[in-house]
């Protein structure tokens, strides 16, 4: 149920009692309108039985009147005669306009006005004038006839008050019979209202109730489901096999995992609430400078960084761990920074193989061209040997000086070989210049008799002064390599084109800036390499060459021109006519090389 | 050492080290042939009557397993002694040839070892 619902539902609660009494005042209010109308007619037959025994007491007045005035034909007995006979017309008037349209006692006033009337003119008049004149009004028969006239009226006039009375009584009943229904129809409607406001709230109190409690439900699903979430989260951090650290805003720690513990040397409950520097103390690997903590970089760029190369972790016994870490920020809703989240694994272990596997691809590339070397080797010094043993069984002197000349162009060529042979081996701690031309020409020479063997044209466009700040031992092995793979890839029958040539200071598509340098591309027309196998080239342990193969040359290779903040890329064409391999080193002039252990 | 001036075929893609070996055989009392690489070698060694070769097993093209080979379809019976700067050569292909040495020995041991051959070889059929 949703807000809206809800204050529906309040709204109904609210409008339907007050509907409902409404209609209950209103049915009471129609009620007593009908009681009111019925007391109106009671009041009506009050009026009239008054009129009527208004007109009787003046009727009898008259009458009286009359009856004196005969007795003692004395006018003053008269009076009361002619009072009601001065009113009694108004009053019929009165009793008549009483009748309204009640046509029955319409008919029965008319009778009572013309029986009076009857009465006055043939009776009344007629006697008071006899009287008047001294005539004599005893007589029986006139009086009955008077009598007559006068019971009539009387008769009219009782009949109209028992009549009015009957209806006034049959009213009063009406009215009582009103009043009863009035009440039992408030008691029906109270009553109906009752139920009906009773039941309808019960009903909208089943709904919200209903609806309190799936939310209360709801609520404690949601509750049991951010337990599990947490649990999971918590168990999954635990578990991880990399060491996590959360900060507040301010770089306080909040929480280690145990693999974060275990490489950092501190307990979780030493570390809580520590700034991060105390406990996280990196610094590079080899210049031992300390280095900016990740919080307070993931502070400065607001994102997520990785760390720089060569960071060590200075455990809290001192000892050291090589290590790969991690930061980001954690957010709330409005975007703001509540904590940063910091990850870090030991790579030392990593490094170490991999300077194994480095040191063992070294070997890799050496021994695959000890074979070359010793052949190298031997052709001279068997000349040489030969020539040594021509001389020493005597020879003229002209033979001896050709004989030693061409002894000493042998023993040349031996130093050559051994001399680009120790390049190979030579270490440096810092780069040094080193002139390509001769590098390259110097690896072309130690593999010459590998590309006779192969039946490897090879062309070289090298042009003098080409130099770059480097390590001459390990570029002599990626030229050694990617040539060896041109040469191998050509065989037989085909060429390798090795080209060297300055590159501009440029700024690349990216933005980025790019220092001036030297491009060597080696070119081989070879059968291509199919576009499937190129992503895996630079994978370690990936090999075209079976057996022969290491699977870590180009891995090498790449990681050195990297090292010396270069590029190495690679294209090929497997197409019918048109097909082989290019590989195109990119090398600074002057690199900013960190000056780690080779 | 033998001075009965045998016919001896050298073959290797080294030019200085031919001549010197070109040389120094003469010397001992051969006649020398000489070949840069194995087709000429074929060639020469089916068109002469070479009692000997000294042959180089690393050359371009044809390497000295195959020439030796060959040349053992072509004539059985001729000594062959191999030649190489490697150590440790394949069998199959050691197995072909009669002798087999690393450049480098010295002079006096492939003049011994060649004069061994030739009396073989004379002595064979």
């Amino acid at each position: 149920m949703n807000l809206a619902q809800f204050k529906r539902i309040l709204l109904q609660v609210f409008l339907l009692p007050v509907i409902g009494l409404l209609l209950t005042a209103g049915a009471l209010y129609w009620q007593f309108r009908g009681s009111n109308a019925t007391v109106d007619l009671i009041q009506t037959s009050d009026s009239r039985i008054a009129q009527a025994t208004l007109i009787a007491k003046l009727v009898v007045d008259e009458e009286s009147g009359l009856r004196g005035y005969e007795t003692t034909s004395d006018p003053r007995f008269l009076e009361p005669f002619n009072d009601a006979e001065q009113h009694i017309e108004a009053e019929f008037q009165k009793l008549d306009a009483l009748a309204g349209s009640d046509a029955e006692q319409k008919t029965t006033i008319e009778d009572l006005r013309n029986e009076h009337q009857t009465w006055r003119d043939a009776f009344a008049l007629p006697v008071i004038a006899t009287v008047r004149a001294g005539g004599e009004t005893n007589d029986v028969d006139l009086n009955l006839y008077g009598k007559s006239l006068m019971d009539q009226v009387k008769q009219d006039l009782t009949t109209l008050i028992e009549r009015e009375n009957v209806r006034r009584s049959v009213r009063v009943s009406e009215w009582h019979q009103q009043g009863k229904n009035m009440l039992e129809a408030l008691l029906a409607i109270a009553l109906g209202m009752g139920i009906l406001i009773g039941l309808f709230t019960r009903s909208r109190l089943h709904a919200v109730s209903a609806a309190y409690r799936m939310s209360l439900e709801v609520l404690s699903r949601r509750a049991e489901e951010i337990f599990q979430s947490e649990q999971r989260l918590r168990t999954t951090l635990a578990s991880i096999g990399d060491g996590v650290v959360t900060c507040d805003a301010e770089g306080r720690i909040q929480m280690m995992n145990p693999v974060a513990c275990e490489l950092t040397g501190w307990s979780q409950a030493e570390a809580t609430e520590r700034p991060l520097e105390e406990v996280f103390r990196i610094v590079n690997e080899v210049t031992r400078e300390p280095l900016e903590t990740p919080v307070a970089k993931v502070k400065r760029l607001n994102s997520v960084v990785a760390l720089a190369n060569h960071t060590a972790l200075i455990r809290k016994d001192g000892t050291e761990l090589i290590i790969a870490d991690s930061g980001a920020p954690i957010r709330d809703q409005t975007g703001a920074t509540i904590g940063i989240v910091l990850v870090f694994r030991d790579i030392t272990m990593e490094r170490r193989t991999q300077e194994a596997l480095l040191a063992n691809e070294k070997l890799a590339v050496a021994g695959r061209l000890a074979a070359t070397i010793a052949h190298e080797i031997h052709n001279p010094l068997d000349s040489v040997s030969n020539l040594l043993y021509l001389m020493r069984n005597g020879c003229s002197e002209e033979e001896s000086k050709q004989f030693m000349e061409m002894a000493g162009q042998e023993l040349a060529r031996v130093t050559q070989i051994s001399r680009a042979m120790l390049g190979l081996y030579r270490e440096s701690k810092a780069p040094v210049p080193v002139n390509l031309n001769e590098m390259l020409h110097e690896t072309l020479l130690l593999m010459d008799h590998r590309f006779m063997e192969l039946g490897v044209k090879v062309r070289a466009d090298l042009p003098e002064g080409l130099e770059v700040e480097a390590f001459p031992a390990e570029l002599r092995q990626v030229f050694t390599n990617l040539i060896t793979n041109a040469a191998e890839a050509a065989s037989p029958g085909g060429e390798v084109r090795i080209c060297a040539s300055p590159v501009p200071a440029s700024i690349a598509l990216s933005g980025q800036k790019m220092p001036g340098g030297v491009r060597v591309t080696i070119a081989d027309s070879g059968p291509g390499i199919p576009a499937e196998v190129r992503p895996h080239l630079f994978q370690p342990f990936f090999t075209t060459k079976g057996e022969r193969g290491t699977g870590l040359g180009l891995w090498v290779s790449r990681g050195i021109i990297n090292k010396h903040g270069g590029t190495i890329e690679l294209s090929s064409e497997t197409g019918e006519s048109s097909h082989g391999t290019v590989v195109s080193v990119t090398l600074a002039t002057k690199p900013g090389i960190a000056t780690a252990v080779a | 050492m033998a001075k009965k001036s045998h016919l001896i075929l050298c073959v290797d893609d080294e030019l200085v080290g031919l001549r010197v070996r070109k040389l120094l055989l003469e010397r001992a009392g051969y006649r020398v042939l000489t070949a840069l690489d194995g087709n000429t070698g074929l060639e020469i060694f089916k068109a002469e009557p070479v009692e000997a070769v000294v042959l180089d097993y690393s050359m371009p093209g044809m390497h000295g397993g195959e020439v030796a080979s060959l040349m053992r379809q072509a004539k059985p019976e001729i000594p062959i002694l191999l030649l190489s700067a490697y150590i440790g050569l394949p069998t199959e292909v050691t197995s072909v040839v009669n002798l087999y040495m690393t450049k480098g020995e010295g002079a006096p041991l492939l003049l011994k070892k060649l004069g061994t051959l030739l009396e073989h070889g004379v002595s064979a059929p």
